[in-house]
């Protein structure tokens, strides 16, 4: 079963606790293990990485932990991977080539929009 | 809560016993080894940058710094004799604290395998003496522990940090010495962190100081890299992520100073509680910047492998299934799992502390030391960048 943990209230992303594939239903749970909702798995989660549980426009802030972690670079639907490809740092970004790299080491297949 | 370690004559106490031979220049690092690897309990500190002075003094301070380490009984101070840097400037410092300090330089004694053979003849002699010191009982408040993130993937922003932070507290009630670091990783936590200080000087100094590290490896058209591709791949978009999952290792206590160092001085603690420090997010660095300012242990916290200081051993602390190992100290998984509750893991954290502050080893202590590197900031970027430490 999947298992999705967000980390504070304000979130608009949890965190994969397991591995989940497209088409799953994503489990989403508080820190203190409440079940919040489910959401359909739009795409591939790996373990660690973060699944949007709201829509998310591009442009928008995009809350972590209850702060700030970045700035979408396109429009992220709920259910979709929240990661490199479409989230920037506000403070200092990845380098381009880097983030290819990450993607690479991953196997996503996503365009970078930065 | 107490633990046995060996009284220093500078009124510190050690939790290890170690000789240190402080290479000052990278030429005589195979003199140094070689009488190393004679005895147990023998580190080496070679400073690999240069055989110049001017321009790294930082490494100075820090080679003078870990030779007055608590876990540090003594210290053989070696160059070549061709540089600029004389062993005295280091072994005069470190013989203030009482310590054995001796100096040997291959060009005077001639050459490798005479150094070689006055070097071992040096130690066995100091070894001797510090044979003979007997561990005594302390109270844990004695103890100074660095705490530090590597390899961070996404379960330590959820297991090993929150754990390590409810720990940091725990010692602190204690009356320990905890000293946080890698202000780069603290970007977008600025707020927060002024919150834990009544002191508009220290909420000055934690801006400043945090604003100097973004400035220092943020610099526009070079492609530094400041998070690693590793930490990435296991799911950690941008550092602001990464610094707000960080900030949960350093706990909720008074933030009591923020200790610098660089070319003109190292800040110790001067009383108990919780600290920052200018100490390096680079886990190698960072072990020799711990253990500059008086650091006795090192809780690491990680979602990957790890590294180990040979004077400051390193419990390592992780979350993440797929890479706990006999290497791992801790293992925090059971939070991920929602079977381990973060006061439970941190229990075992502060046991852990105690068993190996009297003695116990980690896991890797000792077949697994990471390169004691001398990390620097370089002076001329300091300068073009006009960064400055805080007065």
């Amino acid at each position: 079963m999947s298992r999705f943990i967000v980390m504070d209230p304000m979130d608009m992303v949890a965190t994969n606790l397991k591995v989940s594939s497209k088409g799953e239903i994503a489990q989403v749970f508080s820190s203190e293990n409440e079940k919040l909702c489910e959401i359909e798995v739009l795409e591939d989660i790996p373990f660690g990485n973060k699944i949007a549980i709201v829509d998310i426009k591009k442009g928008e802030k995009v809350i972590k932990y209850g702060g700030v972690i970045g700035e979408s670079t396109k429009d992220i639907k709920a259910g979709e991977l929240v990661h490199v490809h479409n989230v920037k740092s506000l403070v200092v970004d990845i380098p381009l080539a880097f983030k290819k790299e990450i993607l690479k080491q991953m196997n996503i297949k996503h365009e970078i929009e930065v | 809560m107490k633990f046995k370690g060996y009284r220093r004559p500078d009124g510190t106490v050690g939790i290890r016993n170690k000789i240190l031979i402080i290479a000052v220049d990278e030429c005589c690092d195979g003199i140094a080894r070689n009488i190393a690897k004679k005895f147990e309990d023998v580190v080496v500190l070679t400073n690999w940058y240069t055989c110049m002075l001017g321009g790294n003094e930082e490494t100075l301070n820090q080679m003078i710094a870990n030779g007055k380490n608590p876990n540090v009984a003594g210290a053989l101070v070696i160059s070549m004799g061709c540089g600029s840097i004389d062993p005295s400037q280091i072994a005069d410092e470190i013989k203030k604290t009482g310590r054995s300090v001796d100096t040997l330089t291959s060009q005077e004694v001639g050459g490798t395998r005479k150094s070689i053979e006055i070097g071992i003849a040096k130690i066995q002699a100091m070894k001797e003496q510090i044979d003979k010191i007997e561990k005594e009982e302390f109270p844990i408040s004695e103890l100074v522990i660095g705490i530090k993130c590597g390899g961070t993937d996404t379960s330590s922003g959820i297991a090993s940090n929150p754990s390590v932070g409810a720990a940091v507290d725990q010692l602190v009630d204690m009356g320990c010495t905890c000293i946080g670091g890698e202000l780069f990783e603290l970007q977008g936590c600025e707020e927060s962190l002024i919150k834990r200080t009544d002191s508009e000087e220290i909420k000055n100094k934690i801006n400043t100081l945090i604003e100097n590290e973004r400035i220092r490896w943020s610099v526009e058209g070079t492609d530094v890299e400041t998070m690693s591709v590793g930490n990435s791949v296991g799911g950690v978009t941008t550092i602001e992520e990464k610094s707000f999952g960080a900030l949960h290792k350093f706990g909720t206590k008074e933030i009591v100073d923020v200790l610098q160092i660089n070319k003109d001085f190292i800040d110790v603690p001067s009383k108990p509680g919780f600290y920052l420090s200018e100490a390096t997010m680079l886990c190698g660095g960072s072990g020799v910047n711990f253990s500059s300012f008086g650091a006795h242990m090192i809780l690491w916290t990680t979602g990957a492998a790890g590294f180990n200081n040979a004077i400051t051993p390193v419990i390592r602390i992780s979350g993440n299934s797929d890479h706990i190992n006999d290497d791992i100290d801790i293992d925090a998984t059971g939070i991920m799992e929602g079977t381990e509750a973060i006061s439970e893991v941190a229990e075992r954290i502060v046991k852990k502390v105690q068993e190996v502050a009297s003695g116990l080893e980690t896991q890797v202590e000792g077949i697994g030391d990471s390169t004691l590197t001398l990390y620097q900031k370089d002076q001329r970027l300091e300068k073009l960048l006009n960064l400055n430490c805080v007065r």
